[in-house]
């Protein structure tokens, strides 16, 4: 089942909590169903086709886990963000997130719940083995490993090659610092410093240096974009 | 003063050592009491068994005399025997066949001894002389050869007098004695009540008053003193945990109010002001940014209250401490190269340690990030692994300032900041981290000095696989549990 390419389901019980996701959501061109509570979350979970899910730790009558759980023996595989006030401490998110869904501790910021919908929902289309990677004139030789600009090889570390060509899949879409940290570093906490600033400042400087147009964008507050335009 | 030492008195009649100290008395004088009445008995017994033989003799001296000498010899003996004042104590009588005196000291033969011979007491009816009249006599008699009665007799006055003085030396042996078990008994439990009393005074004047006060030590290195030491210094680790919790809470108020006061007055600003659209924009972008750092600050102070409070081993696996230290010091290679940093890593391969590698990574990020920050511009952090006996050692060390040793234990709390650092960039909460961190390894913390700048290690304790032997180091070529040391310096 890939799922119907926009259609999210949010399981939410606060009004307005439900409300802004559904806003957010529909902002980034998502057609947004709300269930509010693990009862209706689970009955639409079955019977519609969603491409990502976006589920409450704590809701009524079914809790958000619960409903993953459940809906997992019925066979459905939609990718699930989890939204937890619980954060690190709650331990069964946790080992859930290491069965591939990913989860957030509220409170958050919109685009970096977007940029998270927007990761799960890639992920549920269809994977394309790519060897070549092209965002505007650079270019990421996945069998080389050696990435291009103007036909220029750019001197990369491993680990920032894998960042670039993290960013380079996820291209135009914002990719924030604790995904990042996630996919490149396999860690799994907010940074609290700067640094994934500081690391990416350096690549940009690497690749944007002396080019036509920067490709590398701090997206303020949340983490960063790659794109050819402004 | 008085109010005090009348509900002293009070505690003191209540009091649970004075119970036992009664109980004591009465199982204590019950012994004696049957001592001393041991005594008594085999005392009077023995002197009465004294009197019994010596009228015998006298008895059988006189019968003797009868025999050998005849009725007028016998009448001769008793006639001197009266008259004699060294048997002054002594009663005879012999009369003839129809009880009617022939000779002694006795008026008339007792109504009270009846039968030819026995034994038996008697109080003369009036006395013929004036010292025995009342008095009692113990006496043996018998019926002679003619028909004559005789009588040997003693008085008992002796004895009398001696059992009486037994009974009240007894008596006042007694009562001495309850008297001064009292005195000790109420001594004793006054003691302890007084101790009691003051641990309870005490801990009145903390409940009312807080956790100032101290029970006093008598110096007299007692069980008392034990448990009031002991207290005492309950009593300090308790102000200590409660100073550093109102310590946080001042510090989570000021750091959580000083942007919130900050935000609520560019906010009070731009609502009196007209400004237009690009500026509102400016202005909300700001205190979405500052409204992010305190929410930063909050996930922070969670997560190391999170760490504090997680089970040892949720989430624990093999890790190689140097590999860690690798990645996080290329993290930090961009961060270093921009503050004009020298940083570098000093290993000689595999160490092995149990843990969290999320935890890891990020204690190991907070010191690095610590000593780029503080140590000092055009600086040098080296960060070294190594593992000596039974410990995995990780140590960064940089040129900065340092921290002064009276500092040391304080920088470890939560919101903690030196004076030298306070306007720099942060919130206090990094080392809080590290330590929740090491704590929740079982590792220990230690800050030296690194003449000049900080040097501090963080102390693993090896897994058992490791230290038994194998050789798991890599490029070092060292094998088992000999020192595989990376310098800090």
């Amino acid at each position: 089942m890939a799922g119907n390419a926009r259609h999210v389901l949010v399981i939410e019980d606060d009004t307005e909590t439900g409300e802004q996701l559904l806003d957010w959501l529909r902002t980034s061109g998502y057609a947004v169903d709300l269930a509010v509570d693990g009862e209706e979350g689970l009955r639409r979970g079955l019977a519609g086709d969603y491409v990502v899910m976006t589920v409450d730790r704590m809701v009524p009558r079914i809790d958000g886990l619960e409903v993953i759980r459940r809906l997992r023996e019925e066979g459905v595989a939609t990718p699930a963000l989890i939204l937890s006030a619980l954060g690190e401490v709650d331990d069964r998110v946790r080992g859930l997130r290491a069965g591939g869904d990913d989860y957030l501790v509220k409170p958050f910021a919109s685009q970096e719940m977007v940029a998270r919908v927007d990761a799960l929902a890639r992920r549920s289309g269809t994977v394309i083995r790519e060897t070549m990677l092209r965002v505007g004139d650079l270019e990421i030789d996945l069998l080389a490993r050696i990435a291009r600009r103007r036909g220029q090889n750019i001197d990369l570390l491993p680990r920032e090659f894998k960042l670039v060509t993290y960013l380079a899949r996820n291209a135009g879409q914002v990719v924030s610092r604790s995904m990042l940290l996630q996919e490149i570093w396999d860690l799994h906490f907010d940074p609290t410093t700067n640094i994934i600033d500081v690391y990416v400042g350096r690549i940009r400087r690497k690749i944007d240096n002396g080019q036509d147009y920067p490709l590398i964008h701090t997206i303020r507050g949340v983490g960063f974009c790659l794109r050819a335009s402004g | 003063m008085l109010g005090f030492a009348s509900v002293l008195l009070g505690k003191t009649l209540r009091s649970s050592t004075l119970k036992l100290a009664f109980i004591y008395v009465i199982v204590f004088s019950s012994a004696i009491f049957a001592v001393l009445g041991y005594v008594y008995w085999a005392t009077v017994t023995f002197v009465s068994e004294n009197l019994d033989r010596s009228i015998s003799a006298e008895g059988a001296l006189l019968i003797k005399t009868y025999d050998s000498a005849g009725h007028i010899g016998l009448t001769t003996l008793i006639n001197r025997r009266v008259a004699d004042p060294f048997f002054d104590e002594w009663a005879y009588l012999l009369t003839d066949p129809s009880f009617n005196p022939v000779a002694g000291n006795l008026k008339s033969w007792p109504a009270t001894l009846r039968g030819d011979q026995g034994w038996g007491k008697f109080r003369p009816l009036d006395g013929q002389s004036k010292s025995s009249k009342q008095r009692l006599f113990r006496a043996s008699y018998q019926v002679l050869a003619d028909d004559a009665h005789l009588l040997v007799g003693r008085g008992l006055d002796g004895l009398d007098r001696f059992g009486q003085k037994i009974t009240i030396g007894l008596a006042w042996a007694a009562g001495l004695f309850l008297l001064l078990a009292a005195a000790a008994g109420i001594s004793t439990s006054r003691r302890s009540v007084a101790r009691i009393e003051a641990i309870n005074a005490t801990s009145r004047e903390i409940i009312e008053t807080g956790l100032r006060e101290r029970i006093p030590v008598r110096g007299t290195g007692d069980e008392w003193d034990g448990l009031a030491e002991n207290l005492n210094s309950m009593l300090d680790r308790i102000e200590d945990l409660v100073e550093s919790n109102r310590q946080v809470s001042n510090n989570v108020a000021h750091d959580l109010r000083t942007p919130l006061t900050r935000m609520r007055g560019r906010l009070e600003r731009a609502y009196n002001r007209r400004l237009d659209l690009s500026q509102y924009h400016a202005l909300i972008g700001e205190i979405i940014t500052e409204l992010d750092e305190v929410l930063r600050t909050f996930s922070s102070l969670l997560r190391i209250t999170q760490i504090e409070i997680r089970h040892r081993t949720a989430g624990f696996r093999n890790l190689d401490l140097t590999e860690i230290a690798r990645e996080v010091l290329e993290l930090f290679e961009p961060a270093a190269e921009e503050n004009g940093v020298m940083l570098e890593l000093s290993t000689r391969g595999r160490v092995d340690v149990v843990g969290d590698r999320d935890l890891l990574f990020d204690a190991i990020s907070n010191l690095i990030d610590n000593a780029i920050t503080h140590g000092g511009r055009r600086g040098r952090v080296i960060v070294a692994v190594s593992q000596g006996g039974d410990r995995a050692v990780l140590c960064v060390a940089d040129r900065g300032p340092g921290i002064p040793i009276d500092e040391r234990k304080h920088v470890l709390r939560r919101f903690y900041r030196l004076e030298s650092s306070r306007n720099s960039p942060g919130n206090g909460l990094g080392l809080s981290l590290v330590a929740a961190v090491a704590n929740l390894h079982g590792a220990h913390i230690e800050m030296k000095d690194n003449s000049p700048g900080l040097r501090i290690e963080l102390q693993f304790p090896i897994p058992e696989k490791a230290v038994s032997g194998f050789p798991h180091h890599e490029a070092g070529g060292h094998v088992g549990t000999m020192p595989n040391r990376a310098s800090c310096r």
